[in-house]
C-alpha cells in the first residue's frame, strides 16, 4: 500500500515516498520518513513489512558507514546496491527473511547517478525510473510518457507531482503526503514535500 | 504460476560451423508487469564463453556471482582460462549442491574451447542435469516456442552470418508469442577470432 | 636465557621482543631476493630464482610471482609452502570482496586483510608465524598503481621501491640512491626494468646474472584494463646484456681516466 517513486536524470536521482504508517485498517502516523540519508551522496528509500524496513535499512546503512570508517572512502552507489542486494538475497533463503522493497540512489563523481530497484526477493536492476507499491501501478504510464534522457530536476519534480495527483485520485488508499529528496554532485538534500494541499494550491 | 516464470525472459544458443551463437531477450518484469526493458540475461564470462541464465532474477544474479567466484579462483590457481566444458561441469555440481533448496534458474552455456576451438553448447535444469546436444539449446518462459522455431530453421554447418539469421528469427518469433518475454533482443556470435554483438529491433508490446 | 621465551610466539621476552617473529624475519633474509619498483606508467616485480636445476619441469611458468586477481600480483620471499597458503588465502579474500560488492578489491584492503591473519599467527597460542614476506603490485581506481610490502609480524607499508629477501638492506639503499638522483625525473617502466636488473646483479651473490635466475613481471593499465605480463626469457636476457654493456663502458671509461692521470 505504501508507495516509493524514483527517477534518474543525466546528473541526479530523485526519490519520493509517502509518509503514511498504517497497520491493518488503521493509520498510525502521517509523518513517517521513508527516505534515509546513508552517506553524503547515497539515499535509500524503503517500504515493506514495518519493523523489517527499519531493521534492514539500519543494518545496511551502518555497514556502509563502517566501510567508510575502516577505509577512509565511501562505497560507490553501485557497490552499495550490490552489497544491499547480496544481503537481502542471503536473508531470503534464511529462516528470517526481510520483506522489504527499496531504491538505492546515489551519485558517483566518476560513474554519475545510479538508481537501483530492489524488491523483497532481491530482484535488483539499475533503472531510469520505477516505483514500488500500489501507487507505482499508476506511476509507470506517467513515467513512460514524461521521462526523457535529458530530464531536469524541475521536470522530474513535476513528474512526481503528476504521479502523486493520479495516486490520490485513483488509489483507494489515502496517501496524503509525500517527501521528496534528491542526490546529485552536491550531495543529498530534501525538496518540498508534495501533498494533497500543495497540489491543490 | 511457477516461480521460474516470475520475471519472464528467455535465452537460446545454437551451434554453427566453427562458431556458436547465443541470444537473449531484454524484458525484466514482475509477473505481468514489465519493470524494465533493459535486462540482458547473457553474460560474457570468458574470452570465448557466454553464460545465459533465465528464471528468477534474484537467482540469476546470485548464481552468476557465485559461479564467477569459483571460476576466478580456478583461473588464478591454474593460471589459465576456464574452458566451457569444465565450467558447465562446475555449474552442474554447484546446482546439485542445492538439490533440496534449488536456485530457480535454467542456465545455458555457449562458447568455443580455447585450445581446439570446438563449438560447445549446454543447458541444464535448475538442479544441474546437463544436456549438451550438437544442435541447439533453449531456456525460459517461451522454451516450447523456441523449440518449434529452432527445429524448423536450424540445420547443420551454418556459417556465422547464416547462424545469426537463424537464431535471430527463432528468438524473435518465439517470444512474440509469449507475453512474459521479448521487448528487444541481443544476439552474440562467437567465432575463433571475433565476437559480434547485435541488438535486434522487435515488437515492443 | 632466551630459550625460555622463544619457544612460544605468544610470549614477550624480558627485553620486550617476540623471538619467533624475529626468527621468521631472519629466515626470510636468507631467502631469494624480490624487489618491486613503482614507475609512472606501470609497476614491476623482479624475483631471484634459486632452483635452477635443469631437471625441473618448465611447464610452470612462474614459481615466485603469483597473480591474485584482475588487478593484483604478488611475489614472495620465504618458505614456499607457507607462501602457498597465504597466496590462496589472498585469492579467497579478493574473490569474497568481489562477491560482496561486485567490484575488484582495492589494493590496500587486500594487503591489510592478509596482515590481520599474519598478525593472528604471532599472538594466538600453538601457532608459529608465517615465514613469508610479500611484495604486492596492483592498481585500483582509488590510488592508481601501488606497491606494498608485508612481513611475518603483520606489518605492511606502501613503497615507491623496495626489496625483501637476501641482501635486502643493500638493495634498498641502492634503490634509495638511484631514485634520490631522479627525484624530479619521471621514472618510466623501461627505466624501472633496467634499474631492477642493475640492483639484482649487484646484490645477488652470484657473479653473473642469467635469465634463468631472474623472474620479472609487470603490471600496466591499457585501455582501462589491467594487463599483467611475465617477461619472457629472451627479454630478460636483452636487459641483462644491456646492463653488462653499460657496465663495461663505464669500466672502460674509468680505466681511461685513470690512465690519463699523470703518474708522479
Amino acid at each position: 500500500m505504501e508507495t516509493l517513486l524514483g527517477i534518474k536524470g543525466p546528473d541526479f536521482v530523485m526519490l519520493a515516498a509517502d509518509t503514511t504508517h498504517a497497520r491493518s485498517i488503521i493509520v498510525m502516523k502521517e509523518d513517517q520518513n521513508k527516505i534515509h540519508k546513508v552517506s553524503d551522496s547515497l539515499l535509500i528509500s524503503t517500504v515493506g513489512e514495518s519493523g523489517d524496513t527499519e531493521q534492514f535499512t539500519e543494518f545496511i546503512s551502518k555497514n556502509i558507514a563502517l566501510y567508510k570508517m575502516r577505509n577512509g572512502y565511501d562505497l560507490s552507489p553501485r557497490e552499495s546496491a550490490h552489497f544491499t542486494r547480496k544481503n537481502l538475497a542471503e536473508y531470503l533463503r534464511s529462516r528470517t527473511p526481510y520483506q522489504v522493497f527499496m531504491f538505492v540512489a546515489g551519485y558517483d563523481p566518476n560513474a554519475g547517478p545510479e538508481l537501483t530497484f530492489i524488491d523483497y526477493l532481491a530482484n535488483a536492476l539499475p533503472v531510469n525510473y520505477a516505483g514500488h507499491g500500489y501507487g507505482a501501478i499508476f506511476a509507470s504510464s506517467i513515467y513512460d510518457r514524461y521521462w526523457h534522457p535529458n530530464i531536469t530536476q524541475a521536470e522530474a519534480y513535476d513528474v512526481f507531482k503528476k504521479c502523486i495527483a493520479e495516486i490520490q485520485k485513483r488509489l483507494v488508499v489515502n496517501l496524503k503526503n509525500f517527501t521528496v529528496a534528491v542526490v546529485d554532485k552536491d550531495g543529498v538534500r530534501d525538496l518540498e514535500p508534495i501533498s494533497a494541499a500543495s497540489l491543490a494550491a | 504460476m511457477s516461480i521460474l516464470a516470475y520475471n519472464g525472459g528467455c535465452v537460446v544458443a545454437m551451434r554453427g560451423k566453427d562458431c556458436v551463437a547465443i541470444a537473449t531477450d531484454h524484458r525484466f518484469g514482475i509477473q505481468a508487469q514489465t519493470i524494465s526493458t533493459d535486462f540482458k540475461k547473457v553474460f560474457h564470462i570468458g574470452p570465448r564463453m557466454f553464460l545465459g541464465l533465465t528464471g528468477l532474477q534474484t537467482d540469476i544474479l546470485t548464481v552468476r556471482d557465485r559461479l564467477m567466484f569459483r571460476k576466478n579462483l580456478y583461473e588464478t590457481r591454474e593460471n589459465r582460462e576456464m574452458c566451457p566444458k569444465p565450467f558447465s561441469a562446475m555449474m552442474s555440481s554447484f546446482l546439485y549442491e542445492h538439490r533440496f533448496g534449488p536456485y530457480f534458474i535454467e542456465p545455458v552455456v555457449a562458447g568455443l574451447d580455447p585450445k581446439t576451438m570446438e563449438p560447445f553448447i549446454c543447458n541444464m535444469d535448475l538442479i544441474g542435469c546437463p544436456n549438451a546436444p550438437d544442435d541447439f539449446v533453449v531456456a525460459g518462459t517461451c522454451a516450447e516456442q523456441l523449440y518449434g522455431m529452432c527445429e524448423t530453421l536450424w540445420k547443420p554447418d551454418l556459417e556465422p552470418d547464416q547462424l545469426f539469421e537463424v537464431i535471430a528469427q527463432s528468438i524473435v518469433n518465439a517470444f512474440d508469442r509469449d507475453a512474459m518475454s521479448g521487448w528487444g533482443a541481443t544476439v552474440y556470435i562467437i567465432e575463433k577470432d571475433k565476437i559480434t554483438e547485435r541488438t535486434l529491433k522487435t515488437r515492443m508490446d | 636465557m632466551a630459550r625460555r621465551y622463544d619457544s612460544r610466539t605468544t610470549i614477550f621476552s624480558p627485553e620486550g621482543r617476540l623471538y619467533q617473529v624475529e626468527y621468521a624475519m631472519e629466515a626470510i633474509s636468507h631467502a631469494g631476493t624480490c624487489l618491486g619498483i613503482l614507475a609512472e606508467d606501470g609497476i614491476l616485480l623482479a624475483a631471484e630464482c634459486r632452483s635452477t636445476n635443469k631437471l625441473l619441469d618448465s611447464a610452470i611458468p612462474s614459481e615466485k610471482i603469483y597473480r591474485l586477481n584482475d588487478n593484483m600480483v604478488c611475489s614472495v620471499a620465504g618458505i614456499t609452502s607457507d607462501a602457498n597458503v597465504l597466496t590462496s588465502e589472498l585469492r579467497l579474500i579478493a574473490q569474497r570482496y568481489q562477491f560482496s560488492y561486485g567490484e575488484v578489491i582495492p589494493c590496500e584492503q587486500l594487503v591489510s586483510h592478509l596482515c590481520d591473519i599474519k598478525q593472528a599467527y604471532t599472538q594466538y597460542g600453538g601457532k608459529r608465524p608465517f615465514g613469508v614476506s610479500l611484495l604486492y603490485m596492483g592498481w585500483d581506481n582509488k590510488y592508481g598503481y601501488q606497491l606494498y610490502q608485508s612481513d611475518p609480524s603483520g606489518n605492511y607499508g606502501g613503497w615507491k621501491a623496495t626489496c625483501i629477501g637476501n641482501n635486502f638492506g643493500a638493495a634498498i639503499s641502492m634503490l634509495k640512491q638511484e631514485l634520490a638522483d631522479k627525484e624530479n625525473v619521471k621514472l618510466t617502466l623501461a627505466d624501472a626494468k633496467d634499474l631492477a636488473i642493475k640492483v639484482l646483479s649487484m646484490t645477488l651473490d652470484t657473479t653473473k646474472l642469467t635469465p634463468e635466475k631472474v623472474e620479472m613481471a609487470t603490471l600496466q593499465r591499457v585501455d582501462n584494463k589491467t594487463v599483467y605480463s611475465v617477461l619472457e626469457k629472451p627479454d630478460v636476457e636483452k636487459l641483462i646484456e644491456k646492463y653488462t654493456k653499460v657496465q663495461a663502458e663505464a669500466e672502460a671509461a674509468k680505466k681511461e681516466k685513470q690512465a690519463k692521470q699523470p703518474t708522479k
